[in-house]
């Protein structure tokens, strides 16, 4: 099957308004905090002083008032006290061992927020502290001494050819290590929830979230309760990035269990300081590499060791590592590849999901040394990469077949071009002395596997619903039935697109509700970049079969049986041109009929193979690609530097609005300046030291550099209408792009994020470059 | 006095009074004295974080009149402690006399941070980082402050005692600054050094003021933020550099001559070895604005 061209749209690829700015404008979106129902508690958490350790006793204090608060401990749970996520080795509330400081220990509710807190901070906790593993660089001091003292959460491994006889044979062997630091999310809105016992049994959770269908099924082993009776509904989302993918199902269930206890609504909304401090992170990094070179520039060989920081508990972090691991060596050719990805326990917030999933880590790492090796060979790193990289018909680490809808070598070669990179790379200081300014170019390139890694789509098996429904005025609306939730990214706006493209018809006919778990079917989570390729597409193919229905309803019970089209609106006749409006026709059938809804489901192709025990195979269906090159200014006065420029082309696949998936990379790229260049967290006496928006510091409006952003479109040829996701790949590249232009700028190279005017100064003072 | 901290700002006691005579009435008396409040901007988030607590009482002296207004007072300036970072930065006579205390009033928080926020209160905070400090200091100006009995004057240079300690009795409230303009022949600038280009606390900031004639330095104040207990004047430099040649030599010295006065610390935004070497570098660069015509 092959991909319309993009002229055979109308709706998808029109640059339309967000369909929700109105609401969001005006103040009439519903965020978690603006629900106000009578009666309703307010929820607090007990949280553990230290950050490993025994707990020995748990006890109140008796001159506190505790009349009007509720408590909930480990003997409250109805079902097991077992976070439902990988490992499934998460309490949800610490009954025994302490693995982080702030694990919840009971919780408490209190008809005010005020006295919710006070009950909290009116715990004894007795505790057996216990020395506490905390750092990545404690972390991998010990893996390098002997991987078997740490607590292991995840492995798995990538091999091809033959590495350890490859990089013998190499002209150029080098071996590098890179590291990357915790990342915050810092959506605006901090995470919030609220859960209301029904009278029939349900529970009823409604609040900010990425996945309602995480929550259920992941609370109903908890509650104990059937997932029929655990009804899950998003409320307008103020930003996620990641952030409110598996953490809800936490929040959500303090709040649960306190509904259970109490019988009552129960609320929490997370402060910025909670947040910060109790919920997930980006996992830090570190890479390891022994690469192999010929002089020619060839890659012979490729060892890698990718491991991350987890934190206390298991959660998602295999699934991070495996996307780390997949783009660790990916992008260009290599026969060779052996690959050891790693997550080990330290005692931290457990580390989770945010934008980019392992990617980041490791094209942080990965492109950094493309650029040493190019070096090491005396190539220019746009040469190197022109030689090195993917082309359609190549295969990757894996051994998966490029197919189609390869935008590489396009987005690499634009790029250079746009930006005129190799004139650039002459003019680069390396360090001169004597100039107040440096000035750097730098370059990375990079692939973005397309939706769940591995067997996860197949094993998905995404749904979702078209719903013919009559509007409270009279007229007839079509609305989009998913599981994927609009966060501020814009799938309700795209969704509605395609599903009004698919039916010939306008967008204003087309409506996109809040997700609910009973409304809903599983579309699977709003992650991974899946939404635009993989729900997308679904919608597309279950607005053509609205469509064809529709138009065999029109022809039979209005044009006398004549084949009938809907397109721009219209019922079309083919040979009186009789037509009718749409409204006209589905009111018809909504009169004749009633309600009518049309399921479907998506399917990978059948070439797609892979072997979730070896890692060999098909990673994933498709590939985002990107290319982007920063350009730096250092002040040598004060090491002081910034991004002057960026140029990027994307290959996004087919683009269904301009508009938001040029926010979406300009965001995108703004986050990644701000894990390239700022964002950092030490850990002191076992918290986070920067714990509010004045001490974590993220880049404002005026310390974007100047973009210039493209699109290069290669649709995904197995389905309409072949996009392929665009949320992550923005937050790939940007770090090894800056850390190579600030090298051509200060003859230094930075291998730890982020990168700032301190790292630079002491790289210089080693080296002995600081100028006058 | 109560010991009772409250916990949350409903549960503190606020007087508004309207006039400068009823706020320091109120300062007088020990059962009716309240943590003085202005734009608030520092001590509402240090209470909501807990860095500080709660006082039982505040007493609002946001917008007395009587704290209000920049003026002009032969070879002063004289503004009142109310004045807002806003006012500060808009003023052609502090942008023309003062001219890096109203750069400096640019860089604090953004606009809700420079719209709330007092000279006054940025003074009481006495923050290493406070912003506004290094170029109150190189004016070599007065503090002027009261108490329901009289008024006091405290230089500038001393009205900062040692971190986060100020010169003012319980019963005293900082009223206005009087600030020796910079004459027509010297100039001032400033520097800050911030995680990011905006809203950002510096790492090290600072400002000075100078005259240079004939390639000679005839005279010049350095004052900076961030690398010590309180903002600090470089005296020992300032005094090494009088009437020497402003050239690559004299550069270079006191670049180092710097290094070896300044004894900043590691924290959040910095570490202590960046910022001595980069205080020097501030200092040589502010010296080098005198090489390029003004």
């Amino acid at each position: 099957m092959t991909v319309q061209e993009r002229g055979a749209y109308r709706v998808i690829g029109q640059g339309i308004p967000r369909l929700d700015a109105a609401d969001k404008v005006s103040g009439k979106a519903e965020y978690a905090d603006d629900f106000h129902v009578p009666d309703t508690w307010y929820g607090a958490v007990v949280r553990a002083p230290v950050a490993c350790g025994k707990l020995k006793s748990l006890s109140r204090d008796p001159a506190f008032d505790w009349s009007q608060v509720a408590v909930v401990t480990p003997e409250d749970i109805p079902g097991n006290n077992i976070v439902d996520m990988m490992g499934r080795d998460m309490p949800f509330i610490a009954h025994d061992e302490i693995q982080y400081l702030g694990e919840p220990l009971a919780l408490v509710a209190a008809p005010s927020l005020h006295v919710a807190k006070q009950a909290a901070a009116h715990f004894k906790v007795d505790v057996e502290e216990r020395p506490a593993l905390l750092t990545l660089q404690e972390m991998v001091a010990v893996y390098k001494e002997d991987p078997a003292k740490l607590h292991k959460l995840s492995g798995q491994t990538i091999r091809k050819g033959d590495a350890a006889s490859a990089l013998k044979d190499a002209d150029i062997v080098l071996e590098r290590e890179y590291t990357a630091g915790h990342q915050e999310q810092l959506y605006i809105e901090p995470q919030g929830m609220v859960a209301i016992p029904e009278r029939d049994g349900t529970m009823f959770i409604h609040g900010s979230m990425q996945c309602p269908y995480y929550i259920n099924p992941e609370l109903c082993e908890t509650l104990d309760i059937p997932p029929e009776k655990l009804r899950v509904k998003q409320s307008a989302v103020g930003g996620a990035f990641g952030g409110k993918e598996e953490f809800p199902t936490l929040i959500a269930g303090y709040c649960a269990l306190l509904a259970l206890k109490t019988k009552r609504p129960i609320k929490m909304i997370y402060d910025r300081n909670q947040d910060i401090l109790y919920s997930t992170k980006r996992h830090p990094s570190w890479s390891h590499y022994r690469v192999g070179v010929m002089k020619d520039g060839t890659i012979r060989a490729i060892e890698c060791d990718f491991v991350l920081d987890g934190g206390a508990y298991t959660t998602l972090s295999p699934v991070v590592m495996y996307r780390g691991i997949l783009h660790a060596a990916m992008g260009y050719r290599c026969e060779n590849v052996s690959i050891d990805g790693h997550v080990y326990r330290t005692n931290t917030f457990p580390n989770g999901a945010f934008r980019g999933f392992g990617a980041p880590q490791a094209l942080w790492a990965w492109e950094s040394l493309i650029d040493e090796l190019a070096a090491a060979c005396g190539m220019t790193p746009d040469a190197f990469r022109l030689k090195n990289c993917l082309h359609e018909g190549d295969v990757t680490p894996t051994g998966g077949l490029l197919r189609d809808s390869v935008g590489s070598p396009e987005v690499l070669e634009k790029t250079l071009e746009r930006c005129q990179f190799a004139e650039k790379w002459q003019q680069c200081s390396r360090g001169k002395s004597g100039e107040r300014l440096w000035y750097g170019i730098g370059l990375s390139f990079f692939a973005h596997g397309s939706g769940f890694t591995g067997d996860g789509e197949a094993r998905m098996k995404s749904k979702v619903a078209l719903d013919l429904e009559t509007r409270a005025d009279g007229t007839p609306i079509v609305n989009v039935r998913v599981s994927s939730t609009e966060m501020g990214q814009g799938t309700g706006t795209i969704l509605p697109q395609v599903a009004a493209d698919a039916l010939g018809i306008d967008v204003t006919h087309v409506d996109y509700p809040m997700p609910d778990t009973f409304k809903v079917p599983d579309s699977g989570p709003t992650v991974a970049s899946r939404t635009a390729m993989v729900v997308g597409s679904t919608i597309y193919s279950a607005g053509q079969k609205m469509k064809a229905d529709l138009e065999s309803f029109v022809s039979e019970t209005l044009f006398d049986g004549q084949p009938t089209e809907l397109v721009e609106n219209q019922f079309r006749a083919e040979y009186d041109n009789r037509s009718i409006p749409f409204v006209e026709g589905a009111a018809a059938y909504l009169a004749s009929h009633g309600p009518f809804r049309v399921y479907d489901q998506f399917k990978l192709p059948d070439y797609v193979k892979w072997d979730q025990e070896n890692f060999v195979g098909d990673a994933y269906p498709a590939y985002a690609w990107g290319c982007n090159v920063a350009e730096v200014e250092v002040d040598t006065l004060t090491c002081e530097f910034r991004v002057t420029k960026v140029t990027a082309f994307f290959d996004i696949g087919r683009i269904l609005n301009p508009v938001l998936a040029m926010g979406q990379v300009q965001g995108g790229l703004i986050q990644a300046l701000g894990y390239a260049m700022m964002e950092k967290l030490a850990i002191k006496a076992g918290k986070y030291d920067a714990d509010r928006m004045q001490t974590y510091v993220i880049p404002t409006s005026v310390d974007g550099p100047e973009m210039d952003l493209h699109f290069v479109e290669y649709p995904w040829d197995h389905c309409q209408p072949g996009a392929k996701g665009v949320g992550e790949a923005p937050m790939d590249g940007l770090a090894p792009a800056i850390a190579n232009a600030l090298e051509a700028a200060s003859g230094v190279r930075l291998r730890d994020l982020p990168l700032t005017p301190e790292r630079l100064f002491e790289e210089l003072s080693r080296s002995q470059r600081l100028t006058a | 006095m109560s010991t009772k901290t409250p916990t949350s700002f409903e549960e503190m006691d606020c007087a508004f009074p309207s006039s400068l005579a009823e706020a320091l009435d109120l300062m007088a008396d020990e059962s009716t004295r309240g943590r003085p409040l202005a734009g608030g901007t520092d001590l509402m988030v240090q209470w909501e974080s807990g860095v500080v607590n709660r006082p039982e009482r505040s007493i609002s002296v946001k917008g007395l009149p009587e704290l209000m207004g920049i003026s002009e007072a032969g070879d002063e300036l004289v503004i009142g402690s109310g004045v807002t970072h806003m006012q500060l930065r808009s003023s052609d006579l502090v942008q023309k006399h003062v001219p890096s205390l109203a750069e400096a009033a640019t860089t604090v928080g953004g606009f809700q941070i420079q719209t709330m926020g007092t000279v006054g209160g940025s003074v009481a905070n006495a923050s290493p980082a406070g912003d506004l400090a290094p170029s109150l200091l190189i004016t070599e100006g007065r503090v002027v402050v009261a108490n329901r009995e009289r008024e006091r004057e405290i230089p500038v240079t001393e009205f900062w005692q040692g971190y986060r300690k100020i010169d003012l009795q319980p019963d005293e409230l900082i009223i206005r600054f009087h600030l020796p303009k910079k004459s027509a022949e010297s100039r001032e600038y400033w520097r800050k050094l911030g995680p990011r280009r905006a809203q950002a606390i510096s790492k090290v900031m600072g400002s000075c003021r100078g005259q240079v004639l004939d390639g000679q330095i005839q005279s010049f104040r350095v004052a900076i933020g961030s690398v010590a207990a309180t903002c600090v004047r470089l005296t020992g430099i300032e005094e090494w550099l009088l009437n020497r040649p402003l050239n690559e030599s004299t550069l270079a010295e006191v670049e180092k001559r710097v290094t070896e006065e300044v004894q900043p610390i590691d924290d959040i935004r910095s570490t202590a070895d960046y910022r001595r070497w980069v205080t020097g570098r501030m200092v040589r660069g502010f010296l080098e604005n005198w090489l390029e015509p003004a």
